[in-house]
This record gives structure tokens, sequence and C-alpha cells, in this order.
């Protein structure tokens, strides 16, 4: 869908639409909200619904940027200690190495 | 005209273009394959031991070891490494596999033993004391009693190197055959010699894969496999686990277990002489290993005496107790913790043996009498008779062996001794011992000289067999001045003698009667029973005690490794046949279209021709009762809890390793090459009107 054919009310509710759908767990959403919206949101002349796009695109934005930094603390984390937590790391793993701890 | 002509041309022509073609496949012309058999993991409730390669195989430049400074220098200053050092086993050392070990998988990536024996005087990579935690264990330790390791020389394996028990981070690799040796070698002289030059030239290398998919230990592997969210369905390591064979020698008649809905309890007048050995072996490498002297000696010796006992027994009711019956038990996967008899005991304690499939009364403790456990017999003339304690019944059968061991009558000039202390040799009696140390076991065992204790070499010329192909009537006892043409030191008069004196004891001890027969167990059916496990399972005793017509066995000697669920399970099979071939009555009345019901069975017979017999022989799992119980205790030591890791293939090849500079510079010509294509189709893009001028716009959206 080419979004610069969309009249603006129609790209606002998409927009809102995007950023809660992606409070279901999903910052994929966000991080595609972002790319999708970010050149309406900041390089296209204003009109009356640009100020409340930004703001979703703001708030997806950051959502993406938490949910990445808790992401990859979480791996680092995970993949440090996974052999000392022995069971417990196997139990929550779906995927378990061959030939090693 | 012309044309059909010009057509059968070039038809020629193509055909004779592919008969100049060779469908050979580029990996055939780099790779060349080396025959061999391979070290692998197994583990138990705290370690792994053994050996694995790299995910997608190692790799080591070839190196030829004759003396130890060859391996120095491997260690002291490789060139280039990683190495794949091949050596020969009287360098295959604790010392030296240690060292490679500490040298880690950059140094040292794979090992390669091969197959020249000459300089060898001992190779056994048991530990000093076999089954050393388990057993019948020190008060408060996880260490056996009944030896010392830290006093090799006196322990029941003093050659022993314990590498068995060591866990490698690269592949071995065992090559038996000269051939391979010679194409190792050749590759290694033609393109590995001038060490000086190794880091800038090509070299002979090996590629090992052996990748095993268990780590850790038996309870992060076995959890592993079990696991819920195993979405592969990946298997990590499988339990040991085979299959004991027991026999009777007279038939048990058991109707009241017919009902499958009633508790079944045991006879209390039934009593038992059991008498037994292992049925295993063990070794490092896959496949190969035939325990000809550290457990076929018993397990052949078991077979002659329950042979004889079948011959010469009279009937049971004419016992002075007609409730007294003989119980051969053969135990598998002994090597590994005494798998079989500690499930044995186990079973017993829980009225489960024989299970009720077989229709037979359970057995308990109470129901034993004595057990009589055939040991190690590596010297025939050192044989003991060992015991906890001093007892009555020992005594008495030791004088009873003794009488037959020296009588002038069989001459068989042997004097058993007795040895009466916590030094016990590792068999399956300790799984009893430990349970109860007042049970009445005895063990028979020969003063340790097995140099190639559970190796590759503890094979046919270790025990000095020769077959002799008599085609002779084994199936019948023969008299005592009748040698059959064998030499007296000759194996099978080795274990004839043995044999015809421990069933003699316990002749006496059935029938409270002195044996007065001239007849003694028979050295052909001890040269059959030998040839069928030492090199052919395609042989007359086989033969004889399997279905007429049957098809033959393989020409190879039956794996006796315990193996996993799903494996050969060779050695059982065999056992079982034979046992229940030398223990069945004849059925002359019955005709073969009656005997199908067991536990008539029918059997070839010695001519082929087919008989109908009674048999009594019969399965009982060697599965570790550590992976019955639930929620146990991994590392407490109770059972054995050994498992052997899975793993998808074994294979080994050589081809010529390029330099590491040729190697760099391969990759940096792919590297500029990938950078200046995308340079240039970024160019030619940019300016592709230049190309297209004519074309119309694109209509893209």
């Amino acid at each position: 869908m080419d979004i610069s054919k969309a009249p603006n009310p129609r790209k606002l509710e998409l927009c809102r639409t995007y950023f809660r759908t992606g409070f279901a767990f999903l910052p994929f959403i966000w991080a595609i909200n972002v790319c999708w919206f970010f050149e309406e949101a900041f390089r296209k002349p204003a009109y009356p619904e640009q100020s409340q796009i930004k703001r979703y695109v703001i708030y997806s934005a950051l959502g993406t940027l938490l949910w990445l930094i808790a992401l990859i603390g979480w791996i680092i984390i995970f993949q440090t200690n996974r052999a000392a937590w022995g069971a417990t790391a196997d139990y929550i793993s779906f995927i378990i190495p061959m030939g090693s701890a | 005209m012309e044309k059909p002509i010009n057509s059968a041309t070039i038809w020629l022509i193509l055909l004779n273009c592919a008969l100049f073609v060779q469908g050979e496949r580029t990996k055939d012309k780099m790779y060349q394959p080396i025959l061999g058999a391979s070290c692998f993991r197994r583990l138990n409730g705290t370690h792994q031991t053994g050996c694995s390669s790299a995910f997608s195989g190692s790799v080591g430049v070839l190196h030829l070891v004759n003396t130890k400074a060859d391996l120095d220098f491997l260690l002291d200053t490789p060139p280039a490494p990683p190495y794949a050092p091949m050596i020969p086993p009287h360098l295959f050392t604790r010392d030296n596999l240690l060292r490679l070990k500490q040298a880690g998988p950059a140094n040292i990536s794979v090992v390669l033993l091969i197959n020249k024996p000459e300089q060898m005087t001992t190779f056994s990579h048991e530990l000093n004391c076999p089954n050393q935690y388990s057993g019948l264990l020190r008060p408060n330790s996880i260490e056996t009693v009944t030896c010392d390791a830290r006093n090799p020389t006196n322990s029941w394996n003093p050659w022993g190197t314990g590498l068995l028990h060591e866990d490698f981070p690269f592949p071995i690799y065992y090559i038996a055959d000269q051939e391979e040796i010679e194409k190792l070698e050749t590759c290694f002289k033609d393109f590995n010699l001038n060490y000086t030059t190794h880091a800038v030239r090509r070299l002979c290398a090996v590629e090992v894969k052996s990748f095993m998919s268990a780590a850790v230990n038996t309870e992060v592997c076995m959890r592993r496999t079990n696991f819920i969210n195993n979405l592969s369905g990946s298997k990590y390591c499988d339990p040991l686990e085979g299959r004991n064979v027991f026999a009777t020698v007279y038939p048990r008649n058991s109707p009241e277990n017919l009902d499958v809905k009633k508790k079944r309890n045991a006879n209390p007048n039934e009593k038992f002489i059991l008498v037994t050995c292992r049925l295993d072996t063990a070794s490092m490498f896959d496949g190969v290993g035939l325990g000809a002297m550290d457990s076929l000696m018993g397990l052949a010796i078991l077979t002659q005496v329950a042979h004889f006992l079948r011959q010469t027994l009279p009937p049971q009711d004419s016992l002075p107790n007609p409730y007294r019956n003989v119980l051969f038990v053969t135990f598998n996967g002994e090597s590994y913790d005494y798998i079989g008899s500690q499930r044995f005991v186990y079973d017993l304690e829980n009225k489960a043996f024989p299970t009720r499939s077989t229709q037979t009364t359970p057995i308990t403790f109470d129901n034993i009498e004595f057990m009589l456990d055939i040991g190690t017999i590596d010297d025939i003339a050192n044989v003991k008779l060992h015991t906890l304690k001093s007892t009555v019944l020992a005594n008495k059968l030791l004088q009873q062996i003794n009488s037959y061991a020296k009588s002038p009558q069989f001459g068989f000039g042997l004097n058993i001794q007795s040895d009466v202390s916590h030094h016990l040799p590792p068999t399956s009696a300790q799984s009893f011992l430990r349970r109860d140390e007042s049970f009445p076991a005895l063990i028979l065992n020969g003063v340790p000289a097995n140099k190639f204790y559970h190796s590759i070499y503890d094979d046919v010329d270790n025990v000095a067999f020769r077959y002799a192909n008599t085609s002779q009537d084994f199936t019948t006892l023969v008299d005592v001045s009748d040698a059959k043409g064998f030499q007296a030191d000759s194996l099978q008069m080795k274990v004839r003698n043995i044999s015809s004196i421990v069933a003699m004891a316990l002749y006496e001890s059935l029938t409270s009667k002195t044996y007065t027969g001239s007849k003694v167990a028979s050295p052909l059916l001890a040269d059959e029973f030998l040839y069928c496990f030492l090199q052919s399972s395609d042989c007359p005793l086989f033969k004889a005690s399997s279905y007429p017509d049957s098809p033959s066995g393989l020409p190879l000697p039956p794996m006796r490794y315990i193996s996993v669920l799903g494996g050969s399970q060779e050695s059982s099979g065999w056992t079982y046949r034979v046992l229940g071939y030398l223990l069945s009555q004849p059925q002359v009345n019955v005709t073969k279209e009656n005997c199908t019901i067991l536990p008539l069975q029918y059997f070839a017979g010695f001519n082929g021709s087919g008989e109908c017999r009674l048999s009594t022989q019969n399965y009982s799992s060697a599965l570790s009762p550590a992976f019955l119980i639930d929620n146990y205790d991994w590392s407490s030591g109770n059972y054995s809890t050994w498992t052997e890791s899975t793993w998808t293939q074994f294979s080994a090849r050589i081809f010529l390793r390029p330099s590491n500079v040729h190697q760099v510079t391969t990759l940096t010509i792919g590297i500029v090459v990938l950078i200046v294509s995308i340079c240039l189709v970024y160019i030619i893009n940019s300016r592709s009107e230049v190309l297209f001028e004519d074309l119309p716009a694109s209509n893209a959206a």
C-alpha cells in the first residue's frame, strides 16, 4: 500500500492502530510503524493530523528501543548463564545445543 | 543421403565422448575415505567420558609418530597446527594421551591409533579397579572396598591406564586394516616430510567426523531427551541396555501362575544354586573388542558346566531334595557398573524375576541356596575361590572342588586356593553382597594376568586359540582319557578341565554323591563355542542351536558390548540359543508340527535334522534400575547410570589441505571480486540509459 495516496485521516487512523497493536507484546509492529510513518511525521509539509502522527511515531520508537534494550540484555544474561543455570535454562529453551553443556 | 550420415557421425562422436568421460565427483577426487572404528562418548551420573569431533568434523595434519621424540616435537614446536598424530599402540599410554589432551584442540585435533602392535606389551584402558565406584562400597564412601586404586600392583587390572574413563576433546580413530595404514603413511611421506616449510605449503590432512550429541552427564542428557519442549524430537543419549540370559537345569513347572490376575507368590520350597558369569565386554572403539580373556572364558566355562550337569544329573525327583535346581544366569552390562546383576537383584527384591510373561513362579532371595560366580579366568593354573567370610558352605564347596581338581582319576592336576577377604574380584556377586554382606556368594576368579583387559587386543591371539574344526559331535560328554586330539596345554583342554571340576563339585552338592563317572566336559564343545564367539557366527554350534535351515550367522564374531536398546544384541541372542539347546531335554515323541509352543522348542541339532526339545532358557532385562525409579538421584551412586551419546555418523577421510597463506589468498580474492562486482553493478545500473537508450520509461508503480 502506498501510504502517500491515502487521505490524511486514514493515515492517522492507521498509525494509531499500529501503535495500539504494538502493546500486545509486538515490538515489531512499533518498529514498522516508525519506518512507515517517519516520512509523514517529520518530512511532509504540515497538515492537521501530523502532530498526532508524530506523537505516535515517537512513542512507537521509544517502545521499540525499550524492547530492544530489554531483549539484548536478556539474551546476554541468558547466553552467558545458560550452562550454569542447568535444568532451569533447559526448561525455558526450545533449542538445546548438541554436544555441549 | 548426406543427412543421415552426418547425424550418425555426430552420435558416434557423442558416444565416444561419453566413453571417455568419467562421472567422478569432485568430492571423490579430493578425498580418500579411511576405514576404521571410532571412540565415542558415554556418560554416567557425574561425568562424560570418551571422545567427540567438532560438529562438522575435526581436521588435522597427519603426523606419523614412531618414537616419543616425534610426539615431543608435535607438542613443543608444532610448525602448522592442528595436527593428527598417528600413534602405534605402545605409545598410546596414559602419559602421552593426557599430554595430547592438554595441548588442546588447537594443536591436536585428531588422534589416530594405528594397528602396529609389534612393540606393544600391555594395552588396557580400563581402570586399575574396574567398576571402582559400584559394587561393595566402603562405609560412607563412593569407592569400592574390594580394590585399592592407590596400589595398582595389587589391583584387579594392574595394567589399566583408566583412559576409558577420560574425556577427550578430540576424536580418536582406530585403524586396524594394514592397507588403510599404508594409505595414511604414503600420504604422510609424500606430502608432510620436511617440517621446516610446513606452514607455507599444502599438507596431507585427515578429517574425522564423530560428533556426539550428549554432554555433561546422564542427568543432563536424559533430561534433555525426555524434555517436553524438545521440538526437534532429537535424542541426546540412550541408557546402556541389553538382556540377561538365564536357564535352569530342570524345567520349572508352575501351573499356578497361568492366571494373569492372581498375585504372584514365591514357592519357599524351591531351592536354587545360582551359577553366574558375565556376558558382555567393553573397549574404547565402536564395534571392536572381543573380550576373549576378560569375559568369554567365564561364559565358556558356564556353558560347559551347564552342558555337563544336563548330561549327568539324574531326574529332579530322584534328588535328595526334589525341589533343588540350578539357575544359570549370564549378566549383561557388567562392565558398566554391574547393570545386569543390579537389575537382577532389584527384580528379585520386587518379585519381578522371572517376569509374569514367562508363566513361572517368581524367585526371591530365600530361594537361593548359594551363588557361584565365575569371574575372569586369566590363568587356569592360578584360580582362587573368593568369599567375604569363611563359611561352612564355602569350605565344603572348596573341598569338593579340590577333590576333583587333584583327583588322580581325572588328572586335572589343579589346586584351587581359598581367599577370604574384602579383596573381592569385580564380578556380579558384588551386586548381591552390597545388598546383604552375608549373602552366600562364592566367586571363582583367576589371579589377574590379562594385559589387554577390556581392549581391542583381547582377541584370539591373546588366548592363543586355534580352531581344530573336527566336525565331530560336540553334544556328548567325552571320556577323560580321550583328548580328541587336543594338546594338553590348548585352550580347549583348559576350559574342559576347569569346567569339569566346577561341574563335578556342583553335581556332588546337588546329589550328595561323589561323581564316579569317567566322562568329562567335551573339549569339542569348547572348540566350537570359542570359534563361534571369537571368529565366526556362521559356525556349527550356532547352527545346531537355531531352527533348522534358518539363515546362518555372519562370518564375524558376535558383538559383545551391551550397547543400547535397538542395538545388535547379538551375543545375548546367541547365548540364549546355545544355553537353550544345551540345557533342554529331547522330546522324542513330539513331532515338528506340535513343537511350536514354548517351552517346547525346535532346534536343528548337531546333524541339522531337527529335534524337539523341552527348553528352560529365557531373557530378563538388563536396564539399570536407575532408569526405572522416578526422580532417581543420579549422583547417588546406588545404581549404574551409564548412557551412550547418540551420533549421526562415523567417518574419516584424507585430503590435501592447502597452506594457510593459500587459504587466506583465496578468501581475499573472493571478497575483492565480490566488492568489485557490486560496484560494477551499481555503476552500470546508474548509467543504464547508455545501454538501453531506446527503451520506454519504466511502468512500474
